[in-house]
């Protein structure tokens, strides 16, 4: 895969390098700026850009700001924002754009190779990749909060995994049962909630997004 | 540390000895004649508006006279009334008469003076600047039509014929003149009398006895007069000092309440600036340094277990590198995060603020020598800031001043603490906006402290920072 790095800090820029090119991707620009990575996306139209949220000159959101812009101009792009903190307001930020290819992570995560691995893969084949920790937040943060009560424990587990953008997949493989036994507790959480149902994975996905992003 | 109170007899005995009943007769002479010049100056000049004016910053300066001579002699320490505000009269005209009420209601929110026209749509504003006169009206949505400013000789009269700094030094001195004279009084006759009286019979022998007349063995009645005037006078002089005291720091401190409100919820505005300021430096110091690093550092290592999982073989030489940097890495981030935390408090601190400044003058690239005399340790947040204030300027000599020898000095007397750094550097230093220097000026103005600056060009350079002893 085509990435692009934007990430001020030289000691993880050169780490992020370091592992994804052991991981054989291709780093075709890695950048410490939010002009210099808008640049480096149009001249390169990776298939991934790694953006930091904080970055000069004002290190506030300049990295959020930037990746917001790059979804407009180059909608083919998939963004994977991370950061230091995860912040509820910046993901809701990021998924208003909801056409999919956008992850959230906290910096962390990276520690995991492979499933950081995974997360850009995710992003660059359209798909989500949202952090724990913000599923969390958007689970306690949702005006429908209460209405997650009527859920099963393993029903809310899957749930959240769902949000992180997981595959049925994955999410079997994590609690060691069929993917059959995934997709029932799915249809019967799309049943609890009143969410219409959807064949594709990705647009599920979606809905729950949308549906735990209402205030 | 304070010495236990002596038994009241022998302070009674004591007292003519001293130093402060001799620091208190050195006020009374000196402040005689400042007194005299005072009242000899003012007295002519209350014969109409146009003296009061001119004479009002003379006045001012008597005032400054009479506080430095109580800071210096009696240690009392009144704060500089604020220096006179310029009226700043505007005509402003406005296209009609609602417009007018608009903004003049807006100057009186801004903490101005103004007055409505009533023959034509206008407001004369007061103790605002012209900026924000037509920032305000650009808030209001006000077309202004005219803004006239007052010429500058009348707003230099205004500002002076009713200053009340000045007319508030003038009761001073009215005042003063007779409670010095007074105290002349007092002094010559105790100190005098009290000395001429213990000699009294040597006097009778040489025939000076004036109007005392007694025989040579009754000449040694007169020596118990002698000894209680003696011990009287500082007494006296003591009382006189006091009342003289309390009516400088009636009048010639700062003028009002109000005013010194202002000044407080300035400095305390200044403290919680500066400690968010602080805070947000910090918070940056550890994402930009520490929290990047650990998080390279988690990066190598998540990448070494990888590589030790490899199902093809472990590739050892490399393993082996990802594990030296992510040692290289995690010793880099203790440093990091060592300085950083000796930033937010340097633990030698704690052992007081002599030690401290030790500490610093050693780690200085520049040679300093170090003069300390703290005998009681001020409260803890003032010796911080003494301490990062002497960083500062230490950091300052060895980063800009080329200079070959410094010296640092830190002197505590009672409710004063003075950090003074001198250098025989370029000088020429001078606090540049966002530099050092004005932050430090900032943060010692949080406590109410003071800086000085005296870096002509060519050097040398000396920079004082007092500071109360308690924030």
């Amino acid at each position: 895969m085509r990435i692009v790095i934007a990430e001020d800090a030289a000691v993880i820029r050169a780490g992020l390098t370091e592992i994804l090119t052991d991981r054989g991707h291709d780093i075709v620009a890695a950048v410490g700026d939010a002009s210099a990575l808008l640049a480096a996306v149009a001249a390169h139209e990776p298939d991934v850009a790694i953006v930091d949220v904080r970055m000069p000159p004002d290190h506030t959101d300049e990295g959020l700001r930037a990746a917001i812009a790059i979804r407009r101009a180059h909608p083919r792009v998939g963004i994977l924002v991370f950061s230091q903190y995860v912040e509820t307001r910046y993901a809701a930020d990021l998924l208003r754009m909801r056409s999919g290819g956008v992850g959230y992570l906290l910096k962390d995560r990276v520690a995991n190779v492979a499933e950081f691995d995974d997360a850009i893969t995710r992003v660059a084949a359209g798909g989500t990749a949202l952090d724990p920790e913000v599923v969390a937040g958007l689970l306690t943060a949702t005006r429908h909060a209460a209405a997650l009560d009527v859920l099963t424990p393993r029903e809310h587990d899957v749930l959240a995994l769902m949000a992180e953008g997981r595959s049925n997949g994955a999410i079997a493989d994590r609690f060691f049962v069929s993917e059959r036994a995934v997709e029932k507790h799915i249809s019967n959480i799309f049943s609890k909630l009143g969410l219409p149902p959807s064949d594709s994975d990705h647009r599920r996905v979606l809905a729950v997004l949308a549906f735990l992003g209402e205030r | 540390m304070t010495e236990p109170a002596a038994p009241p007899l022998r302070r009674v005995i004591e007292a003519p000895f001293t130093r402060r009943a001799w620091a208190e007769l050195g006020h009374t002479l000196a402040s005689l004649p400042l007194a005299f010049g005072a009242v000899a100056f003012f007295v002519p000049m209350l014969e109409n508006g146009i003296f009061w004016a001119i004479s009002a910053d003379v006045m001012r300066w008597f005032g400054a006279v009479a506080r430095f001579l109580a800071r210096e002699l009696l240690g009392e320490d009144i704060p500089a009334p604020s220096p006179a505000r310029p009226l700043n009269l505007f005509k402003v005209a406005t296209p009609d008469a609602a417009a007018a009420i608009r903004l003049f209601e807006a100057a009186q929110a801004a903490g101005g003076k103004a007055r409505v026209w009533e023959s034509k749509p206008g407001v004369t504003v007061k103790r605002l600047p012209q900026e924000r006169v037509a920032e305000l009206a650009a808030e209001a949505g006000i077309a202004i039509t005219a803004i006239r400013p007052q010429n500058a000789f009348n707003s230099w009269m205004g500002a002076r014929t009713l200053d009340p700094v000045a007319w508030r030094a003038r009761a001073y001195f009215a005042l003063k003149l007779p409670l010095a004279v007074v105290s002349l009084n007092v002094i010559a006759g105790c100190w005098l009398g009290g000395v001429f009286f213990l000699t009294f019979p040597a006097w009778r022998t040489l025939g000076l006895n004036g109007a005392f007349a007694a025989s040579l063995s009754g000449s040694f009645t007169f020596l118990p007069l002698g000894v209680v005037l003696l011990l009287a006078g500082p007494w006296l002089t003591h009382g006189l000092t006091e009342t003289d005291r309390w009516l400088m720091r009636g009048l010639l401190g700062p003028v009002s309440r109000t005013e010194r409100i202002r000044a407080l919820e300035q400095s305390r505005a200044r403290a919680v600036d500066d400690s968010a300021a602080r805070l947000r430096g910090i918070e940056r110091d550890l994402h930009d340094g520490t929290q990047a690093q650990l998080v390279a550092l988690a990066m190598k290592l998540g990448l070494a277990r990888e590589k030790l999982q490899d199902a093809g073989g472990v590739d050892l030489a490399r393993v082996t590198q990802l594990i030296e940097d992510a040692h290289r890495g995690a010793l880099e981030a203790i440093t990091d995060l060592r300085i950083l935390a000796r930033g937010i408090h340097p633990p030698v601190l704690d052992n007081g603020l002599a030690d401290a400044l030790a500490t610093l003058a050693n780690r200085s690239a520049v040679p300093v020598e170090l003069v300390t005399d703290i005998p009681e340790r001020p409260s803890a947040a003032i010796e911080t800031i003494a301490y990062f204030s002497a960083a500062e300027l230490l950091a300052n000599v060895a980063r800009h001043s080329g200079a070959r020898h410094a010296t640092l000095e830190a002197v505590h007397v009672p409710g004063l603490l003075r950090v003074r750094v001198t250098d025989d550097g370029a000088g020429g230093a001078h606090p540049a906006p966002n530099g050092g220097l004005r932050g430090l000026a900032e943060r010692v103005r949080t406590v109410d402290g003071r800086i000085g600056i005296d870096s002509p060009h060519g050097g040398p350079t000396t920079v004082t920072v007092e500071l109360p002893s308690h924030a």
